[in-house]
């Protein structure tokens, strides 16, 4: 993309555009933008709309943006809120805030270290989460990876790798846990080697399960090796 | 349309792949995503695949692997193209047009000499059609018509061209994710054609 030449959009204060080419946008204060945006850096500071699909290199938002159409960026970062109103696709995702995407994503990697609800699938090579995710449909990763600290809950999760852990909680954590459940809930997870904890799943397939403590399973069909903590709960395990 | 279905159990055991190669072929594309058919059983939920086409496409994955990357398979398999863009001297030295469907081409078509994925599609059905003898020339020009008014919807979705023919008077059609199509009695279907193969000729060839 050839943005050397185009101009800067920066929005201070109270302010409304059109859309367009752009080599930064900036957004600091209540910056709406009404069509469609290209730009190489996208920044939103304050409270910004784009009523219309964003296409970057870089991408972030730092204070509250929302976004109606799709984003396509090469990297996307979430410190404050984003809410995206179709697909996100991007190389590297990182929320460390909260963000909601109506659509689906595809991406590479995805560091998740606050809260993502997905309304359809998530695709990524590498899913790193921590604390709290929903994904409507199915979580497809290489390899899953994820520390769960409040509720969890994707429809279905398949890839290689899938490791579940609990996080070790801290002093706060164990005063308060009654009230927080911190579960990862899914119908099905399919994978080659599978690490379970603290997970509700109706269906577990894979040719290495290892089912930790506190988790609910209904059935495990597993091809090479299978092993269970005994506070863990499977209704029925066999050997395909 | 009725055909056999395989589960996903059975498939990775026939094909000796691992779900994780299944699921990475299909965040890469490889696999369709209409393929994947649920379907409640006695355990659950499982999935099923129509089974003669995913044997197929599998068996066409393992074995260009080798020397290609997931990337460019995926755009091999892919419907819609690349910036792929190639001369017209390109297409007849590599067997994909003969030199008179391409001049009869241009005819039509007064566009450049250089030619994108969609216009490679329009030149090479017409080349298969005119070829196979199954339409003649003025046909040709309702097939590139239909063709090229359509165009954005031949890059979505699958496809099938058919031509009929009734009292001597033909008819071309374009059929959008369908499951069948009936004719009156007295049509006579001259061909169809699916566009998904022949993209994934087309690309055969090209590679």
């Amino acid at each position: 993309m050839e943005t050397k030449n185009r101009g800067d959009l920066v929005i201070n204060g109270i302010g409304a555009s059109n859309g367009g080419q752009f080599h930064l946008v900036t957004l600091n204060g209540r910056g709406t933008v009404n069509s469609d945006l290209e730009c190489s850096e996208f920044e939103c500071n304050g409270s910004g709309t784009v009523n219309g699909n964003v296409t970057a290199n870089t991408a972030k938002v730092s204070g509250n943006a929302s976004f109606k159409g799709t984003i396509e960026s090469q990297k996307f970062t979430v410190d404050g809120t984003a809410k995206i109103g179709q697909n996100l696709y991007a190389k590297q995702l990182q929320v460390s805030g909260k963000a909601s995407v109506g659509g689906k994503v595809k991406a590479e990697e995805i560091k998740l270290r606050g809260i993502l609800t997905i309304g359809e699938d998530c695709e990524a090579e590498t899913f790193k989460a921590q604390y709290r995710f929903t994904i409507g449909g199915l979580l497809n990763a290489d390899q899953v990876d994820i520390e769960i600290y409040g509720e969890c809950k994707a429809q279905e999760i398949g890839g290689q790798t899938i490791i579940v852990k609990q996080h070790k909680g801290s002093f706060m954590g164990t005063i308060f846990k009654p009230f927080f459940k911190t579960q990862l809930e899914t119908d099905l997870i399919e994978g080659d080697r599978i690490e379970l904890e603290n997970t509700i799943a109706k269906v577990v397939r894979g040719n290495q399960v290892r089912i930790g403590p506190n988790c609910h399973i209904g059935v495990v069909e597993y091809t090479e090796e299978f092993s269970q903590d005994k506070n863990a709960i499977v209704g029925e395990s066999r050997k395909a | 349309m009725s055909e056999e279905l395989i589960s996903k159990k059975d498939l990775l055991d026939i094909a000796g792949i691992s779900y994780g190669q299944l699921y990475r072929w299909k965040r890469k594309d490889l696999i369709p995503e209409e393929w994947f058919i649920r379907k409640s059983t006695f355990t659950g939920q499982e999935t099923f695949f129509p089974k003669e086409k995913i044997l197929e496409r599998i068996n066409k994955i393992q074995t260009m692997k080798e020397n290609l990357s997931l990337d460019e398979l995926a755009d091999m398999f892919s419907p819609n193209i690349s910036d792929l863009q190639l001369e017209k001297d390109d297409l007849i030295k590599r067997n994909i047009v003969s030199i008179e469907v391409m001049n009869f081409y241009l005819e039509n078509d007064k566009g450049v000499k250089i030619f994108n994925f969609p216009r490679i599609l329009e030149v090479y059905i017409l080349e298969k059609l005119l070829q196979s003898g199954e339409i003649n020339l003025d046909e040709g020009k309702m097939l590139l018509q239909v063709l090229k008014d359509n165009a954005q919807h031949i890059k979505q979705k699958s496809c099938e061209l058919v031509f009929t023919r009734k009292l001597g008077v033909s008819s071309c059609l374009l059929l959008l994710n369908t499951e069948a199509a009936h004719f009156e009695r007295g049509t006579k279907v001259v061909t169809t054609l699916a566009l998904m193969t022949c993209m994934e000729e087309i690309k055969s060839k090209l590679l």
